[in-house]
């Protein structure tokens, strides 16, 4: 397997080519059946198709021939047939509906398999997970060159569905995006729908070959929901769709070639570990980000209750807590370091760490006093909701909370309220 | 071809060997276990997330082989794929919370992955040559013949325990799955019932795995409560219900690949399966297929009879009138047989005229019959009438549809024959009748 001759090399690229290919055109099909919230239609049509590429070959089709499409068309058109049938004659949910229809549809395909195994050229493992690595042996020759069948149908399919898409885009997007207002709008939501449909069952048949009837629905539904988790704008989200299947499918052959193993199954394992990472990168709401964002909100508060406590210390002359918990100190550290706290024994405020912390101590008496006036709270009520929101009032707010108060200078505790801008430091004060 | 193979699988005099009644005893309980259990996941509409456990199963055996040392264990084979169907779930639930992937592409998601990583791992087992890896395929599609009577006894015993959780929270789960608004609101831990409902399933399609194979096993779970279903309105008569369709599904699978060599078993328990589900979707009683066409049937036929006798009440006033003279004021197709049950119900009395053509008139409590029905269509006439009005602008938004109330059957034949009036050109219904029209003052 490792020998590097040229025509090993061949083989590989073309195997490679192959799952780019197929895995293109499924991203491209599976970001509306995203977006449409139909990725389990890929997953019911992607097991249903089998039973009509067996008859069709049994038909006297060739696998990847244009027989063959139509059957498998054929096939998913019965699957949503099916569907709808169990759902609205039998009172089915359309999950259970769907599960009825594409096991039985699979089986019924699994079994042909089986019984015509000397009739029909399909190996009953390649149904399930494909056998990328024969595809190259199986070539049609164009202008000398050795093609695989498997790469020309996928590439034909890649083509006519790219053109669709061009074609139609206006009304994909919109019967995506709102199908209420697109009907409303005259447009014809039902053809596109069944557009959609036939797309489908076609990127599917393409894909059958390389990796399988199950992985199709990884090559539809992952690269998709991926892209959706980094970008919000749909066209820039299937272009990365379409460039995260087209990648995943070339890591995931280099490593089943380096591990010696599946190449379809390590293809879906390359893609899930894109939407881990898209899942953890995603900019804004991506787990990262949250994670960050609540952490950094945490050392913050952290930062601002340590200042604030010194401050009270030195109001009243007492000792403020020594840190204790790991956060606190390395709290402490920070606030050493960045010039809040005096450096050595006596660990004072420095006038910038007392300016600071004297406004979020003012927040937080402002608060006490504005619930004190306005909200009917006992007093030992009060400091609990004014410890959460002095990390969050503004000067703004502060400024009309004050002038609500009219020059009532204590909390209801009986402290004073520190001022705002006392004492004005000069520019050029240089920090202790 | 395959009935060559296998003349005659069961001779005459032949007593099953004691492993073969044990497997068939172990498959015979798991598929019990799947149809009760499988109520719940049809109920609680968690079917599709039954299915991405069932392909996350492979990765576990693949996993589970690997750390036993090659040894072929089934129950240590078994715990893993129950391990690895187990964070199928929680990956799909983990989805839900940190990302804003929905449901139905989280389910594809997880499905495709956890397959993909299970194919990857057997087949980078089988490539090594590990020795014993070569049957760890037939978990995929099912593969019955290599049980043995404690392997299968183990299925059966988790399969029992299945069915003894869901009758010891019969209670709670149902309430679950019919009203979890209601039961959160009651204090229910409804988030913890639901997941070990989802367990269950897990657990279920786990030990589903060697008669149906991770592809198919959850037919064995969706299938026989869907069956079910149509016979039943009642919780109590659908999971044992269920769980006898999916006992003599998974059974009459089995048996039939035991019988035909090199073939899998899922596909054949779940084609078994829909083949019972095919049947009850026909027959069952009134959700069945045959149960609504007859009602349809019934429907359109008491229409005619009451249109026909309208008719007949009007031709009547006149002195006797002929079965033409009727036929060609009820137009339906329906109206040839409506005539000949009211001759057989006796509302008409035959009147022997000159030149031996047949005239009628209605007898005594004919008349009575369809002077009520006048009455009664009168009646009804004005309210829908006023309901007609009503329906413009005052009704609510939560009115019920027709269809609720009415019934689908009904409905279709209100339409169907609404369409035929039109063609025929009458007036409309619920338009004031003009005597001696056909179809005049039978609406509404």
């Amino acid at each position: 397997m490792i020998e590097a001759d040229s025509t090993h090399l061949w083989m590989h690229f073309w195997a490679i080519a192959t799952a780019a290919t197929v895995s293109a055109g499924s991203a491209l099909v599976g970001s509306f059946l995203v977006v449409r919230r139909l990725s389990l239609l890929g997953d019911a049509i992607s097991h249903a198709v089998l039973p009509g590429i067996v008859l069709a070959v049994l038909a006297g089709g060739r696998p990847g021939g244009a027989g063959v499409f139509l059957g498998a068309v054929v096939a998913a058109l019965v699957t949503v047939w099916l569907t709808n049938l169990l759902g609205t004659h039998a009172g089915l949910a359309e999950d259970a509906s769907a599960g009825v229809a594409f096991t039985t549809l699979f089986a019924i395909g699994v079994v042909l398999v089986s019984a015509l195994a000397s009739r029909v050229d399909i190996d009953p493992e390649c149904v399930l997970y494909g056998i990328l690595e024969l595809v190259p042996f199986d070539t049609v020759s164009i202008l000398s060159l050795e093609v695989p069948r498997a790469l020309l149908a996928a590439a034909a399919v890649l083509i006519v569905l790219v053109i669709g898409a061009v074609l139609c885009w206006k009304e994909l997007v919109f019967t995506a995006f709102d199908p209420a207002a697109a009907r409303a709008a005259g447009l014809p939501v039902g053809v596109v729908s069944a557009g959609l449909l036939v797309a489908t069952s076609l990127a599917t048949v393409a894909s059958f070959e390389a990796v399988g009837a199950i992985l199709v629905v990884a090559m539809l539904a992952v690269p998709a929901a991926a892209a959706e988790l980094l970008f919000r704008r749909f066209h820039v989200m299937l272009v990365v769709a379409v460039g995260l299947g087209v990648a995943g499918s070339i890591l995931g052959y280099l490593a089943a070639w380096r591990f010696n193993t599946n190449a379809a199954g390590m293809i879906a394992v390359v893609l899930g570990i894109e939407y881990v990472v898209a899942a953890l990168v995603a900019p804004g709401d991506g787990i990262v980000a949250r994670v960050v964002s609540r952490e950094s909100l945490r050392w913050r508060v952290a930062c601002e209750d340590r200042l604030a406590s010194l401050w009270r210390a030195e109001e009243g002359d007492a000792a403020a807590l020594a840190p204790r918990t790991l956060l606190d100190r390395l709290v402490q550290a920070r606030l050493v370091f960045g010039g809040r706290i005096n450096r050595g024994g006596s660990g004072g405020l420095t006038d910038i760490g007392r300016e600071e912390a004297r406004v979020i101590v003012r927040s937080h008496r402002l608060w006490e006093a504005w619930l004190g006036r306005h909200v009917a709270l006992p007093l030992d009520h009060l400091h609990p909701p004014a410890e959460w929101i002095e990390h969050h009032l503004g000067a703004e707010v502060r400024g009309r909370i004050a002038a609500d108060l009219e020059g009532h200078e204590g909390d209801p505790h009986g402290r004073d309220i520190p001022p705002e801008g006392f004492p004005p430091r000069a520019a050029d004060e240089p920090a202790p | 071809m395959i009935l060559a193979v296998v003349d005659d699988p069961f001779p005459a005099g032949w007593i099953p060997p004691y492993n073969t009644l044990v497997v068939a005893a172990g498959v015979a309980s798991v598929g019990f276990a799947a149809g009760v259990v499988g109520c719940f996941a049809v109920l609680r509409r968690r079917a599709l997330a039954g299915d991405a456990a069932a392909h996350a199963t492979l990765l576990g055996i693949g996993l589970a082989f690997l750390l036993g040392g090659g040894r072929r264990d089934l129950p240590l084979l078994l715990a893993g794929a129950l391990a690895t169907a187990i964070a199928a779930l929680l990956g799909l639930v983990l989805i839900g919370r940190w990302t804003r992937t929905r449901d139905d592409a989280a389910t594809a998601i997880v499905l495709g992955v956890s397959f993909g990583a299970g194919i990857t791992l057997l087949s980078g087992i089988t490539a090594r040559g590990i020795p014993g890896s070569a049957g760890l395929g037939q978990f995929l599609l099912g593969h019955t013949a290599g049980l043995t009577a404690a392997d299968a006894t183990i299925l059966g015993a988790v399969s029992l325990l299945a069915v003894g959780m869901v009758a010891l929270f019969l209670k709670e789960s149902t309430l679950v799955a019919f009203d979890p608004l209601f039961a959160a609101a009651s204090g229910w831990p409804v988030m913890l019932i639901d997941y070990a409902l989802v367990v269950l399933v897990a657990v279920m399609v786990v030990v589903g795995l060697p008669a149906a194979g991770a592809v198919l096993v959850t037919a064995l779970v969706v299938i026989p409560p869907v069956t079910a279903r149509q016979w039943t309105d009642s919780v109590g008569v659908m999971l044992p219900l269920a769980g006898m369709f999916g006992l003599v599904a998974a059974l009459s699978g089995v048996a039939v690949s035991s019988a035909v060599p090199r073939m899998p078993t899922g596909p054949l328990v779940v084609i078994a399966a829909s083949v019972l589900l095919t049947v009850s979707l026909l027959i069952a009683p009134r959700r069945g297929g045959l149960a609504r066409w007859l009602e349809a049937r019934r429907t359109v036929a008491a229409w005619a009879d009451g249109r026909l006798l309208e008719v007949a009440l009007r031709l009547d006033g006149d002195g006797p009138f002929t079965r033409e003279q009727l036929l060609a004021r009820a137009p339906g197709a329906a109206a040839d047989s409506a005539f000949k049950r009211l001759v057989r119900s006796a509302a008409l009395e035959p009147v022997v005229t000159r030149g031996g053509t047949h005239a009628w008139r209605l007898a005594v409590w004919g008349r009575e019959l369809a002077a009520e029905r006048s009455r009664r269509v009168a009646a009804w006439t004005e309210v829908l009438e006023a309901a007609r009005e009503d329906a413009r602008g005052h009704l609510t938004i939560d009115v019920p549809s027709p269809e609720a109330i009415l019934g689908a059957a009904r409905m279709k034949a209100i339409r169907e024959l609404a369409a035929a009036e039109r063609v025929a050109g009458g007036p409309r219904p619920g338009q004031p009748g003009q005597p001696g029209q056909p179809g005049g003052g039978a609406g509404g």
